[in-house]
């Protein structure tokens, strides 16, 4: 009996330090308190104005926590909920929801949904830098530029919020994006809201620090909201705070703005053939087709849309592949520093920016649509361009006379997803791929 | 510390068999908590919302959100291993005869109780730091279960001289397996368990690491199969789970690249087609099975590593103790 009275209090006490350590060591769930300022954009600024902007970085951030509230306590701006354009954009409840610690209740209700499903990739601050993004193909979307690649708006407009909740439900295609098509539907409104508000909250950062760089004198202590003339100079205060409150209901109002700036798609006359539905129709639905392909073959080739240029001749991807996409360019072509120069863009990758990668066309060919796969999505695409990527929009007629018409538009379309099925030997043919025989 | 025949007691074998059994489940459940980030799906601890562990209503943990099944299914799994624990203590120290082991399976009990203390604390700071550790001790536990149970084996106790013999080196080499198995899980779990703030550069620095492991691991696997079964044939006890150790390092591989695709997807997708069609599903059936597959059979390899490790440094040991009365016999003549 002795002896196990010896040799068990030994192991308790260690067990004791052990837990007493553990406990120590790892300590709680600890908060994130902030969001970490855009301190890349911040470089570029700095090269831009030759000025120090680490004054105006920390007093943005002090700005945006006071508007925006932190990753665990998210705030929808007072001056945006009392908005009545502009209240509904985002819900404060949802907000909540999306953020802080990861949990769930008995009744299935998930909160912090955006750290559960999204961090890892795009980050606390969703700046596309989370701890996995350097692996990613293409890298993790920034939203803080307020771009979105897939869209049903014209190219320079916002997402509306049915298409971040697609790309959230879709997923993306061949890249790393997941579909969240399992999360019930409260989840992804959620996480559509706290997507839109980064965007947000990311866009009113960089247009504050744009205007510090490029209308104060940081040097000699100018600021975009100085507290003192509270007191000493009212009126030149509160047109500071207006300037801050303009800047947050312009970006917030270029969202609001997205679901009446919808493209409208002409939809072809019901007799039009369309590639999948009429492949194997009658023949002369086939001879339709065949012809529609061909016109959109010499599309392709033209001038107009000139597609070849990018996406080469044989389709695959293989023209101009030397570009970089908007989010790249934002610091180094727009900053004036070469994306290839190790040395130059060094200062760049030391403050989060990953190593710029071209951005590739798409293989025409390996029937892999990003943006969804529908002829809708593709007629969508040729009018819209890519927002962020050199991919153009193409004018359409008659508000361009030199543009398309809506009719070769489709065609476009039909030679598009005809592609996968066409040998490359055969491109010229003007037989329809689906009537040839195989080599 | 000689030991006799007789301290070999079919009972005690067999508790700490169960018990290494029933960790696995308890692993793998453990890893669903952490695929499906389940882990605060119950808020208190050591109750759950409010009932005694036991007493909550089957119908709520049963038919309730995946999330609370999970989460409370690990709860009742840890506390069968707790109570196979102490089952183990009780049974040798009535029927096994050594003083290590008895004194052995009182640390098997606090091991169990300062992994349920872990995850408990995990619970109530609301700690992803903690779940992490919580998640490399649990293949400890495993690992010490497997080591409970070789050691309470009649091979052994009764120290039977098996022959042919394994290569010399194999006892060496297994153990640096269990090392090197039990670190690649460390840093696999640093991946899984990445949080938001964790810079990119940390993670990449991760992903080589167990990718430089990996290799390593799958080389010693292959060593150990050439060592112990294909160049010199060993006997059945180490060359059956090293046949099965090379085959689950095999399909962790494959379960490694699966990991990845479900999780990030390739980064040369295009060069594949058909993975280029494909659309991750977050959470979904498939995703989280492979994940948490190889969560698990990670926590295996050490398990049937360790087994190797101790059965071929004792079968090492008796003949080290033939060869060692051969010469004494010798010197006498």
């Amino acid at each position: 009996m002795n002896r196990l009275r010896n040799h068990s209090s030994g192991p308790l006490v260690i067990t004791t330090l052990i837990a007493v350590a553990v406990s120590f060591l790892s300590g709680c769930e600890v908060p994130i308190a902030s969001f970490s300022s855009n301190l890349v954009f911040a470089k570029r600024l700095e090269i831009d104005s030759g000025m120090k902007m680490e004054p105006a970085v920390n007093e943005t951030q002090s700005i945006l926590a006071e508007m925006f509230g932190t990753p665990d306590q998210p705030t929808w701006p007072k001056l945006l909920s009392e908005d009545q354009e502009l209240a509904g954009l985002v819900s404060q409840q949802r907000l909540t929801r999306a953020a802080g610690a990861v949990r769930s209740d008995q009744q299935d209700n998930h909160f912090g949904l955006f750290r559960e499903h999204c961090v890892h990739c795009h980050s606390v601050v969703g700046n596309g830098v989370g701890p996995t993004s350097s692996f990613l193909n293409p890298y993790p979307r920034d939203f803080r530029m307020g771009i979105f690649k897939f869209k049903t708006t014209p190219k320079g407009k916002k997402p509306t919020r049915e298409d971040v909740m697609r790309l959230l439900t879709e997923g993306i295609m061949g890249t790393s994006m997941p579909s969240f098509r399992l999360l019930k539907q409260d989840d992804l409104e959620a996480l559509t809201d706290y997507a839109i508000y980064l965007a947000i909250r990311g866009e009113v950062e960089r247009r504050l620090m744009m205007e510090a760089a490029s209308e104060l004198d940081l040097d000699k202590g100018e600021r975009l909201l100085d507290p003192a003339l509270k007191e000493s100079a009212p009126d030149d205060y509160q047109d500071q705070l207006r300037l801050i409150e303009e800047t947050v209901t312009k970006v917030a109002q270029s969202w609001t703005g997205a679901a009446s700036s919808v493209t409208k798609v002409e939809a072809p006359p019901a007799d039009y053939p369309l590639f999948g539905r009429d492949t194997a129709g009658s023949k002369e639905a086939q001879d339709r087709l065949g012809a529609s392909i061909a016109n959109g073959r010499s599309i392709f080739h033209g001038k107009i849309a000139n597609c070849a240029s990018c996406h080469g001749n044989t389709a695959m991807g293989d023209g101009q592949t030397n570009d970089y996409d908007d989010w790249t360019k934002d610091w180094t072509i727009l900053a004036k520093v070469d994306p290839r120069d190790k040395e130059h863009i060094q200062p760049f990758l030391d403050v989060g920016a990953l190593k710029p990668r071209n951005i590739l066309p798409r293989n025409l060919r390996s029937g892999i649509y990003r943006g969804g796969s529908q002829p809708v999505d593709l007629y969508h695409r040729i009018v819209q361009g890519i927002d962020g990527t050199p991919m153009p929009a193409v004018g359409l007629k008659p508000d361009n006379p030199q543009g398309l018409s809506t009719e070769e538009v489709w065609d476009l379309v039909n030679y598009l997803l005809s592609l996968p099925y066409e040998h490359i030997t055969q491109q010229s043919s003007q037989v329809p791929p689906y009537q040839r025989e195989n080599p | 510390m000689r030991e006799t025949s007789s301290s070999y007691s079919p009972l005690v074998h067999g508790v700490a068999v169960v018990l290494t059994l029933s960790v696995f489940p308890l692993i793998w459940v453990g890893g669903l908590v952490t695929t499906y980030d389940a882990g605060m799906a119950v808020p208190d601890w050591p109750g759950t919302y409010g009932y005694n562990l036991f007493l909550y209503p089957p119908e709520t943990w049963l038919s309730g959100p995946f999330d609370l099944f999970v989460e409370h299914s690990h709860r009742l799994l840890g506390a069968l291993a707790g109570f196979l624990s102490i089952g183990l203590v009780a049974a040798a120290w009535r029927y096994d005869t050594r003083p290590w082991f008895r004194t052995w399976t009182v640390w098997v009990l606090i091991a169990v109780i300062v992994q349920g203390i872990l995850g408990g604390l995990r619970v109530r700071m609301d700690a992803r730091t903690l779940a992490m550790i919580h998640g490399c001790t649990g293949p400890l536990f495993f690992a010490i279960a497997t080591s409970t149970a070789v050691m309470s084996s009649r091979l052994w106790i009764e120290r039977t001289a098996l022959s042919p013999q394994s290569a010399s080196w194999v006892p060496k080499l297994a153990s640096i397996m269990v090392v090197a198995s039990y670190l690649q899980l460390i840093v696999g779990a640093q991946m899984r368990h990445v949080i938001g703030l964790t810079s990119h550069r940390v993670f990449m620095g991760f992903v080589h690491t167990h990718l430089t492991l990996a290799a390593m691991v799958a080389g010693l696997a292959i060593a150990l199969l050439f060592g112990a079964s294909m160049f010199t044939s060993a006997p059945r006890p180490i060359a059956r789970p090293t046949t099965i150790l090379a085959l689950l390092v095999l399909v962790q591989i494959g379960l490694g690249l699966g990991t990845w695709i479900v999780n990030y997807a390739l980064p040369w997708s295009e060069i594949t087609e058909g993975l280029a069609r494909y659309t991750i599903s977050a959470k979904g059936y498939w995703e989280s099975l492979i994940v948490t597959a190889h969560m698990a059979t990670g926590s295996l390899i050490i398990s049937v590593s360790t087994m190797v490790s101790l059965r071929s440094w004792r079968l090492a040991s008796v003949q080290g103790i033939r060869e060692g009365a051969w010469l004494w016999k010798k010197q006498l003549a």
